[in-house]
């Protein structure tokens, strides 16, 4: 009898435990799906749009690179596509690309090897290998293997940088270490005179951002378009986005609140 | 006694105190709990099968280069017939094996001789002071080891110890820099040796004094008598000891991640001394450093196929433990 009821309440406390996690509420509910590199900014700010009107509507964010998205959004399988590169001619016809923030990305060394700039092609060279030492590098202060770091798999800032800086058909060399966030690639090109990495525009202290194609990377030279190591986040929409997504888009373009969240890594339209 | 206190004494206790009561609830708590873990441990199965029947048993061989793997994982087209799952997941094995063994090895006898002389032969003063130093180093954080490994021991392993020679050489296939297994087994054997050397210290306490004395009676010295009697006598627990080392040097994953140089490797022997500076990625780590990709599911799969192979290794080691200490505790304490 008591082995029972001991059975039966342990069961009622397992139920009760499942039955905790709020029941899903019926209401609009927006998907996006894209870009890795937009996601982290628009889960942000989908987080605080549903604080802010709250019951009214959800958020459903898949991931998967900006061709996804864009492809998704045509067939009409998501509400929004997460974008974080400029329309392209091979794009389906009809969509929308709602620019809501810019990316910019810069170039990093130690400061003991202050390189007076790079070209793209440079760029591309060193970081898929092809030059390996220092020596090769004009203007470097430093000797020795190159050593470059760049971002696990899963980094929309190592998306960015393939995107931006490789031209989309090379890639980042398989024998660099890939380190998970901004900081741990500052922190590993800062003390290392040999090292080479890129990171977001707000992980710049105690290392060089070298200059790109002649421009300083800077956040002023980012929003005056000089710097080209930026790119643009877009929510691309079927036509003129409607309805829910309309509001939210527009809520993005042009309130404080957004504003303040995409000031936080990303850099604000106009 | 006033008739009123005497029948709130006599009343009945309230239904909920009643010993019965109690334990059932206490019945069922522990029941729940043991649901809770084994429904766990189902979903990270069920989640990790993708991954395991997407490439067969050769999960667990070598080939390719793990981390492009990982990434053409995570890049999979959106279409859930088309996820990518394949993946050779050896190096991470081996990884994990090899730092955890080689701290676990360098931990031992340290920790049993450094235990003796805590309890035997250091002098009150001394051994007041170690006894409260070692349980506090025992519970440190690891990642504040992992801070101290990455901000002060690699950048000098980098420009000290690795040979620019090497770097240059084997360049265009794995990193060499400051962080690797030397660095890794070198932090967790700091992280590990206090839990073994509070633990050994508390067996060789507990050995009986008599026998200790009954060896000494028969003129064998002090070091002979602590060798053969003391530390015989606590191999049960010495054997606990390692057993809760390997489990927190098998679950450590912030610090591994930090100081092991943040690349999927096998190192090799042959290289010599080099081998040590090479970059390794055991289990956990990789499942933290990659973290951020849960959100695509065959990646996600991939990451929860890494969480059950720990799950089952900790498993495992329980029950080696258990059949180890078995046999010992016939002629030990505890």
């Amino acid at each position: 009898m008591l082995r029972r009821s001991t059975t039966l309440a342990a069961l009622a406390t397992v139920a009760a435990l499942a039955l905790a996690a709020p029941a899903a509420l019926a209401k609009t509910t927006i998907t996006m799906s894209g870009s890795t590199s937009v996601a982290p900014l628009v889960r942000a700010l989908a987080i605080k749009y549903v604080a802010l009107h709250p019951g009214k509507v959800g958020f459903k964010l898949q991931q998967g690179g900006s061709d996804i998205g864009i492809n998704d959004v045509a067939h009409g399988r998501v509400t929004i596509g997460n974008a974080s590169r400029k329309p392209q001619p091979s794009d389906p016809g009809g969509l929308v690309f709602n620019r809501i923030a810019y990316d910019a990305i810069c170039v990093i060394t130690s400061t003991a090897n202050p390189l007076p700039g790079l070209s793209q092609a440079q760029v591309q060279s060193i970081f898929t290998g092809r030059t390996r030492s220092w020596s090769q590098v004009p203007g470097a202060r430093v000797h020795g293997a190159i050593d470059i770091f760049t971002r696990t798999a899963t980094s929309g800032t190592a998306d960015a940088f393939r995107a931006i800086f490789l031209g989309n058909t090379l890639s980042v060399a398989a024998s660099a270490p890939a380190k998970s966030s901004n900081g741990l690639v500052n922190q590993s090109v800062r003390t290392d005179n040999n090292a080479i990495g890129f990171v977001s525009l707000d992980f710049l202290r105690g290392v060089r951002a070298i200059p790109y194609q002649g421009v300083a990377c800077t956040l002023r030279n980012a929003k005056s378009g000089q710097y080209q190591g930026i790119r643009p986040f877009s929510l691309v929409t079927r036509g003129a986005a409607t309805g829910a997504a309309k509001a939210f888009i527009g809520w993005v373009q042009h309130s404080a609140a957004a504003r303040a969240i995409i000031n936080t890594h990303w850099i604000p339209l106009g | 006694m006033p008739e009123a206190a005497l029948a709130a004494r006599l009343r009945p206790a309230r239904r909920w105190s009643r010993p019965e009561r109690a334990e059932l609830w206490l019945g069922a708590l522990a029941v729940a709990l043991l649901a809770l873990i084994a429904g766990m441990v189902v979903f990270v199965f069920r989640q990790a099968w993708p991954s395991f029947s997407g490439n067969g048993l050769s999960w667990f061989l070598s080939g390719g280069n793990a981390n492009t793997q990982l990434a053409d994982i995570y890049h999979s087209p959106a279409d859930p017939s088309h996820y990518l799952y394949a993946l050779r997941a050896f190096p991470i094995l081996y990884g994990t094996a090899l730092s955890t063994g080689l701290a676990v090895a360098i931990a031992l006898p340290f920790s049993v001789l450094c235990a003796l002389f805590m309890v035997e032969f250091a002098p009150p003063g001394i051994a007041r002071l170690m006894t409260p130093t070692v349980r506090f180093l025992a519970a440190v954080p690891s990642v504040v080891y992992g801070l101290i490994g990455i901000l002060v021991l690699a950048p000098w392993i980098n420009t000290h110890l690795v040979s620019e020679s090497f770097k240059l050489d084997v360049k265009p296939i794995v990193p060499i820099g400051g962080g690797g297994l030397l660095l890794a087994t070198l932090i967790l054997t700091v992280m590990i040796a206090p839990i073994m050397i509070a633990i050994n210290a508390d067996a060789l306490q507990n050995v009986p004094r008599s026998w200790l004395e009954g060896s000494a009676a028969l003129g064998v010295n002090r070091w002979r008598t602590m060798w053969r009697i003391g530390v015989r006598t606590a191999r049960p627990a010495i054997a606990a000891g390692v057993v809760l080392a390997t489990a927190r040097a098998l679950g450590e994953a912030i610090m591994l991640a930090m100081v092991s140089g943040s690349f999927i490797f096998s190192p090799n022997p042959l290289d010599g001394l080099n081998f040590l500076l090479e970059p390794v990625q055991p289990l956990a780590a990789t499942i933290v450093v990659n973290s951020e990709g849960l959100t695509v599911k065959p990646f996600g799969q991939t990451l929860y196929a890494f969480a059950a192979v720990l799950l089952v290794s900790s498993m495992m080691l329980s029950i080696t433990g258990w059949v180890v200490r078995r046999p010992l505790r016939r002629q030990g304490v505890r």
